[in-house]
């Protein structure tokens, strides 16, 4: 992402306030998830944005944006998340981007259930919110002239304050993984195209977004569970988002050498848009040393070939072909992979898939460069 | 980084572990020479994957053994060592090891090699199947299908149409052991079956199929021949029923935008 920054090392800002305004859309900023000072702020070559750190201060106060308190028609309600940073919550499907300012949505998935291991529960993340969770539904509503889909499982009650329109549509979802994830759903009741594009927000950003319009004040924290087999303990805490992971398990780290794995499985630093849970892992994340004839023989026969087990149709959870879908990523056959719903997933729709077939090289990889192939070529 | 089991070698081994009583129980019938042909099959298909490897970095799989030990219990007896190597080396060689390995082929190799020497060689006699070796196939079926590394659906495709062609008329009891035994070792092969659930049922009541009519219908068959020839057909026309299913999938799968 190119950004242009708004204001200066030192600085002073209020949480909320816009910090960082992207140069492709100048409509769209980044908001300070903390307020206080800005400690270093760090843009790569060609305005890239590279980080942007803060002091915390707690007296520095929240940023009121007044715009939002009386967004609501579609392009206000549009203009008034734009301006306050929240458009970073929508990803946008196929390719799995931010959606761009002006695109209108095929249809929303809103993701009240999550059924990933150790996620954090949305029902909780909501509770007490509910009035929230219905003003930012019909702010969705009001986003796209499609359905919006209200993917639930049995933990969420359906609340009274729900909004009764008849675009929004309310979806019981199965508790095993992967049908909690926005990828199978949207598979299952809308897939996505390129010319038409489907949008996946989660529930407690949902809220968020409700709570914006009526305050006008940027949410201040995510509920985000902290788990894995280097910690001694697990937890589930509401922090801001774009916390450094280190800052969140430094006590309750097991010693020894570990990494930090971030969504399905990335390592990272930060908590990056759209992820909810934090896994300490023990060891380090070198390669084995392999000598010569080791190297040849896993060098040759990649990708590794992958049996269709009823496991593996698990993994797609039956929504899915799994193995033909999962031979034509692997031969990145994008025509056949395209007709079989790839365009709806993502990588980590996928990161079941590896972890149960231990995929050499991963599929999520390999779908990733196929869909970022297709975006080029939509793009050319 | 830490990963799950269902790799290629664990599908091989917990393969192998599904047909172990019916190796068990076909070893204790055969004796001796059963003992020796068995070595035999696994000498020439491990040879085979050692060259394999050692030329083109292919690693060998647990695989070889399943295809060494369906080639060993259902291939024409009375060979001869040269001619029976030369069948498997070929079944081994173009039917997986040409293709890349186990989980690349489109065949089953001990298929191929049966089928290869049973048309190459007209006159060498069928083996007979005890009848323990029939009910040995039960357990490997729950085993493999408990594990799901056996598709039950193309067990249950087969078990529906051998079920509906006994009702036509009564298929012998050698027949139905054969086609049983066949179905573990050869049509059940998860690489080599249809892989969608539809296609899957299909394959299974195409196989139980063309073994009632060709029971029903080729006088001279021998119950294997019969089998391995309905085997070598409905793995051929997996790939066909896959894309049939895939393809009512897609008519029935949400159009929008």
């Amino acid at each position: 992402m190119r950004v242009d920054a708004l204001v200066s090392e030192g600085e002073r800002v209020e949480q909320g306030q816009p910090v960082l305004r992207s140069r492709r859309h100048p409509q769209m900023v980044l908001v300070a998830p903390v307020g206080g000072d800005v400690a270093a702020l760090d843009i790569g070559p060609g305005r890239r944005l590279s980080s942007i750190v803060f002091f915390h201060d707690g007296k520095a106060g929240r940023h009121v944006h007044e715009a939002a308190r009386s967004a609501d028609d579609g392009g206000t309600i549009r203009a008034a998340l734009l301006a306050g940073g929240l458009w970073t919550m929508f990803r946008s499907r196929p390719f799995g981007r931010i959606a761009a300012p002006q695109e209108m949505p095929a249809a929303i998935f809103v993701m009240a259930a999550d059924s990933r291991p150790g996620a954090p529960s949305p029902a909780i993340a909501i509770n007490g919110r509910e009035e929230a969770f219905a003003r930012g539904l019909a702010a969705l509503l009001q986003l796209t002239n499609g359905p919006v889909y209200l993917c639930h499982d049995k933990a969420y009650a359906a609340t009274g304050a729900t909004p009764r329109d008849d675009r929004l549509r309310p979806a019981l979802v199965g508790p095993a993984h992967p049908h909690g994830l926005a990828g199978f759903q949207m598979a299952l009741r809308h897939p996505a195209l390129p010319n038409a594009p489907v949008w996946d927000v989660h529930a407690e950003d949902v809220a968020g977004i409700g709570a914006f319009l009526v305050e006008g004040l940027v949410p201040q924290t995510r509920l985000v569970s902290v788990a894995g087999p280097a910690l001694r303990e697990a937890r589930l805490v509401r922090c801001q988002p774009g916390a450094d992971l280190r800052g969140l398990c430094y006590d309750i780290l097991k010693p020894g050498p570990h990494r930090l794995l971030v969504g399905c499985g990335q390592e990272a630093r930060w908590l990056g848009p759209w992820h909810r849970q934090v896994t300490a892992l023990a060891g380090r994340s070198e390669a084995p040393r392999r000598n010569w004839f080791s190297k040849a023989l896993k060098g040759a026969s990649r990708p590794m070939p992958i049996i269709p087990t009823a496991a593996l149709d698990h993994a797609f959870g039956g929504i899915l072909p799994a193995a033909p879908l999962a031979r034509a990523i692997a031969a990145n056959d994008a025509e056949t992979a395209v007709q079989l719903g790839a365009l709806s997933l993502l990588e980590e729709d996928l990161a079941l898939a590896d972890f149960v077939t231990a995929a050499s090289p991963r599929l999520s990889r390999m779908l990733r460069a196929m869909i970022d192939q297709i975006a080029r070529e939509e793009a050319a | 980084m830490m990963r799950g089991i269902w790799d290629r070698e664990t599908v091989a081994l917990l393969m192998l572990a599904a047909v172990f009583p019916l190796a068990l129980t076909w070893l204790l019938s055969s004796g001796l020479e059963g003992l020796v042909r068995l070595g035999f099959t696994l000498v020439v298909a491990g040879a085979w994957h050692l060259i394999f490897m050692l030329a083109r970095a292919q690693p060998p799989s647990f695989a070889g053994a399943l295809c060494a030990l369906a080639i060993a219990v259902l291939a024409p007896l009375e060979l001869g060592p040269i001619p029976f190597a030369l069948g498997i080396s070929f079944g081994v060689v173009m039917g997986e090891l040409a293709f890349g390995g186990w989980g690349r082929n489109i065949v089953n190799p001990a298929t191929i090699t049966i089928a290869f020497l049973g048309f190459g060689f007209a006159s060498a006699p069928w083996p007979q199947l005890p009848v323990q070796l029939g009910w040995s196939v039960l357990p490997a079926i729950l085993i493999g299908t408990l594990f799901g590394v056996m598709p039950w659906r193309v067990v249950a495709g087969t078990v529906i149409a051998l079920a509906a062609g006994s009702m036509l008329a009564p298929l012998p009891q050698q027949q139905l052991i054969a086609a049983g035994v066949v179905l573990v070792l050869l049509v059940c092969d998860p690489v080599t079956a249809a892989a969608t659930p539809l296609g899957r049922l299909a394959h299974g009541a195409l196989y139980g199929g063309l073994v009632v009519i060709f029971a029903l219908n080729w006088s001279a068959g021998q119950p294997v021949q019969i089998a391995i020839s309905a085997a070598l057909l409905a793995a051929l026309s997996a790939p066909l029923l896959d894309d049939i299913a895939l393809r009512i999938w897609q008519a029935r799968r949400p159009r929008l935008g």
